[in-house]
C-alpha cells in the first residue's frame, strides 16, 4: 500500500459540514473493521469544544494537532476557502492533505500546492474522492465494500468511474493494493508520475491500472514514468472538444490533448489500452 | 468563461497595458459618428468566439469613405458559421513589429507559464519551436527580472512592463489564459492590439461575473438543479453520476455503434427529486427515444433513485444500472413498475440500443 497504513492518524477539516461529518463516521467505521487509528480529530473554526460521532472538535489544526498525533488531514473545506485550509493544514505540519472539495479557484489550488511543497506537505486533489488502500486505510468518500485487497494500483482522475473499475476487479477476483483518484481538476497536487512513483517503490503492487480522461497529457507523462506493468483506460473518446481546451494549451501541447490522440500515443508506447471498464481485468491478468 | 476582445481590452486597460482607441457597433451606421476620434484609417474586428478569426475574415480594414460600407460587409459575414452581430471599430496602429505573449496554467508543473515569441500575428500557432517559455511560482507576485530576460531574449525592454502587468491581470482576473496577439511596437510606444481572456469558471462569483449568457432553457434548467449538461446530437438520453462514469457511458454507446442524446452529470448523493428532475430533462428532447441511468456509489441509495425514475413517469423507455445502498429494494420497485434495471454499464447500453427506434 502506498500513502499510509492502519497507524495512520488523520484528522478532517470541516469536520461539522454535512460532508465532513457523514464521511468521518464512514471512514471510521472502516478503520474499526480493520482496526486501524482513523479519525482521531476535527477541525471547525468556532466549533471548539464539539463532537462528531465521537471525534473532538477543534479550531485550528494547530490546536487539534496539540493534542492528537496525527500526520493525515481530509479537507471538506468548501471551495472559496479550500486554498487557505490546504496551507493551513501545510503550516501546522500536516505531512499528507487529501481534498474532497471541487470548484476550487485554480489559482487558489495552484498557490496552496506550491506552499504546501514548501513545507514538504503532499496534497491529493483538489475534486478528488481520496484513497483506499483495502484492509489498511481509507481517506476520503471511496465506497470501501466494492474494493478488495491484492497486487493492483489503481490511479484516476475520476471518482465513480474508479468505483465502476474496482468493481470490475474485484468482480474478476483481482484485488488491489491502493486505489488512488488524483482528482479532475486542471491542477491537482499528486500527479499520476507521483502516485506511479509511489507503485514503484511498493512492495505489494504489481501493476497498474492508469484511468484517464480528455485534457491535458498527464497520463502519457505518467505511463512513461513506470517501469511497472500497466493497463490504461481513457474516458471521453465521443466528447466534442472542449471549449475550455484554451489556445496556449494547444500549443504547449502540441494541439493534443484530446482521448483519442491520447489513446493513440499510449498505444504507441506499447501500453494495452482498454476501450471499456470491462476490458481492464482481462487486460491485467495478461500483464501480470 | 471566454471574454471577447471588446471586454476584455478595458480589463487589460485598467492594468496600465495601452490598448488602441475603440468603439463597439452593432450596425453599420453607428461607425460615422466615431470615425473623427480614429483618425484616416481603421480596422474593423468581428467580435465572435473563434480562433483564427482574422484569417477567416473576421478583420477588416477601412478608411473614412469606406467605414460604413466595410462595416456593412463584415456585418453580412460568417466567421467560421458564427453571423457577426457586434464589430470592435480601432484606429489602425503605426505598426513596427508583432510579438506574441500568453499566460496560461501549466498542468504538469502545476504554475503559471509564459510564452513568447518575437513573431507574433496569426502563424504563430503553426510555429511552436518560435516560442520561447517560462514558468513563475505562482506565490510571487512579479515575474522576476531574471525571468523576464530568459523570456525576451533580445526583443526590446519596453515589453517587460506590459508583461508583467499582463501576468497581473491573469493572477487577479483568476485567468485560464491571458494572451496578447499580437503584442506590437509603434512609435507611440507599446500596444494590445488584439486581447483574449478567459476567466476560471470556478471563480466566476467572486470575479463579479454573471454566468453563461448563452444557455437554452434545457441546459438552463440543468443548471438550476446543479446538473452538468452538454447536449449531443444522437437519440439515446444519458443519465450518470460523476463525469468520467458519464463520459464512460457515452463512450460505451459509441464502442456500440449508437449515438448519445447528451451528457448529464447528476453530481454526488442523487435522491428522488434531483432523478426525477434530470429524467424529465433529459426525455423532454423530442431526439431522445431511450434513457441510459448509470448510477454507481456508496452513498447512491438505490431505491431513492428508482423512485425518482418512477414520480418522473416519462414516455421513452428507461434502462437502469445502479450499485449501492438498498440495491434489492430499488430493482423490486423498478420491476414492480415495468422498468428494467440490469448488472452491468455493458449490459445497460446494449439494452438501449436494442430499446431504441
Amino acid at each position: 500500500m502506498i500513502y499510509g497504513d492502519k497507524d495512520l492518524g488523520v484528522i478532517v477539516q470541516n469536520i461539522t459540514g454535512r460532508q465532513g461529518t457523514f464521511h468521518t463516521e464512514l471512514m471510521n467505521a472502516y478503520a474499526r473493521e480493520v482496526g486501524g487509528r482513523g479519525v482521531v480529530a476535527g477541525v471547525a473554526p468556532g466549533k471548539a469544544g464539539r463532537e462528531v460521532h465521537g471525534v473532538p472538535v477543534y479550531n485550528t489544526v494547530k490546536d487539534a494537532l496539540a493534542e492528537h498525533d496525527a500526520t493525515a488531514s481530509v479537507i471538506f473545506v468548501p471551495g472559496g476557502a479550500a486554498g487557505d485550509s490546504i496551507m493551513e493544514a501545510a503550516h501546522a505540519g500536516i505531512d499528507l492533505a487529501v481534498v474532497i472539495t471541487e470548484h476550487i479557484p485554480v489559482h487558489d489550488a495552484m498557490s496552496a500546492i506550491a506552499y504546501a511543497k514548501l513545507h514538504d506537505c503532499t496534497v491529493i486533489g483538489p475534486n478528488c474522492p481520496g484513497f483506499l488502500s483495502p484492509g489498511e486505510c481509507k481517506l476520503g468518500i471511496m465506497p470501501a465494500h466494492l474494493a478488495t485487497r491484492g497486487a493492483v494500483g489503481v490511479v484516476s482522475r475520476s471518482g465513480t468511474l474508479t468505483y465502476e473499475v474496482v468493481d470490475e476487479l474485484t468482480r474478476a477476483g483481482i484485488g488491489q493494493s491502493t486505489v488512488v483518484g488524483i482528482g479532475g481538476d486542471p491542477v491537482i497536487g499528486q500527479t499520476f508520475v507521483d502516485v506511479l512513483a509511489r507503485f514503484e517503490e511498493d512492495p505489494q503492487t504489481k501493476a497498474v491500472v492508469v484511468i484517464g480522461e480528455v485534457g491535458g497529457n498527464l497520463e502519457e507523462e505518467g505511463v512513461r514514468s513506470t517501469s511497472l506493468p500497466v493497463v490504461t483506460y481513457i474516458a471521453g473518446v465521443s466528447a466534442p472538444p472542449e471549449k475550455r481546451m484554451g489556445h496556449a494549451g494547444a500549443i504547449i501541447e502540441g494541439g493534443e490533448g484530446d482521448a483519442r490522440s491520447k489513446v493513440r500515443r499510449l498505444a504507441a508506447l506499447g501500453v494495452p489500452v482498454a476501450s471499456r471498464p470491462s476490458e481492464i481485468p482481462g487486460l491485467i491478468r495478461e500483464v501480470l | 468563461m471566454k471574454m471577447l476582445e471588446y471586454e476584455a481590452k478595458p480589463i487589460f486597460s485598467t492594468y496600465g497595458i495601452p490598448v488602441p482607441k475603440g468603439v463597439l457597433i452593432r450596425a453599420p451606421e453607428e461607425v460615422t459618428a466615431h470615425l473623427p476620434e480614429f483618425g484616416d484609417s481603421v480596422v474593423m474586428k468581428a467580435q465572435v468566439d473563434v480562433g483564427g478569426r482574422g484569417k477567416a475574415g473576421g478583420v477588416l480594414f477601412a478608411d473614412a469613405t469606406s467605414a460604413v460600407r466595410t462595416a456593412r460587409e463584415l456585418f453580412s459575414r460568417e466567421i467560421k458559421g458564427i453571423p457577426v452581430k457586434e464589430i470592435l471599430v480601432e484606429e489602425r496602429l503605426p505598426i513596427e513589429h508583432e510579438y506574441y505573449v500568453s499566460i496560461a496554467i501549466d498542468r504538469s508543473s502545476k504554475q503559471p507559464v509564459i510564452l513568447f515569441a518575437d513573431a507574433g500575428g496569426v502563424e504563430i500557432e503553426s510555429d511552436v519551436t518560435a516560442v520561447r517559455k517560462v514558468v513563475v511560482s505562482p506565490l510571487l507576485r512579479d515575474i522576476p527580472p531574471f525571468l523576464m530576460r530568459e523570456l525576451l531574449g533580445g526583443a526590446p525592454k519596453e515589453l517587460a512592463p506590459v508583461i508583467n502587468s499582463l501576468y497581473h491581470v491573469f493572477q487577479e482576473k483568476d485567468a485560464m489564459l491571458a494572451e496578447i496577439n499580437p503584442l506590437v511596437t509603434t512609435p507611440r510606444g507599446v500596444y494590445a492590439a488584439d486581447a483574449k481572456l478567459i476567466v476560471d469558471d470556478n471563480a466566476l462569483a467572486r470575479q463579479g461575473i454573471e454566468v453563461n449568457r448563452d444557455l437554452s432553457e434545457r441546459e438552463r434548467e440543468a443548471e438550476r438543479h446543479g446538473f452538468s449538461y452538454v447536449e449531443l446530437d444522437g437519440t439515446i438520453g444519458v443519465i450518470g453520476n460523476g463525469a468520467g462514469l458519464t463520459m464512460s457511458t457515452l463512450d460505451l454507446i459509441e464502442y456500440y455503434q449508437g449515438r448519445a442524446a447528451n451528457f448529464l452529470d447528476v453530481g454526488g448523493g442523487a435522491d428522488q427529486e434531483r432523478v426525477k428532475h434530470a429524467v424529465r430533462l433529459v426525455a423532454s428532447m423530442p431526439k431522445v427515444s431511450v434513457i441510459v441511468v448509470n448510477l454507481l456509489g456508496g452513498i447512491t441509495r438505490c431505491d431513492e433513485v428508482a423512485k425518482g425514475i418512477i414520480a418522473a413517469g416519462v414516455t421513452p423507455p428507461v434502462i437502469v444500472r445502479m450499485a449501492g445502498t438498498n440495491e434489492e429494494e430499488g430493482r423490486r420497485l423498478l420491476s414492480e413498475c415495468g422498468y428494467r434495471m440490469l448488472e452491468s454499464m455493458d449490459a445497460a447500453v446494449k439494452a438501449a440500443m436494442e430499446a431504441r427506434s
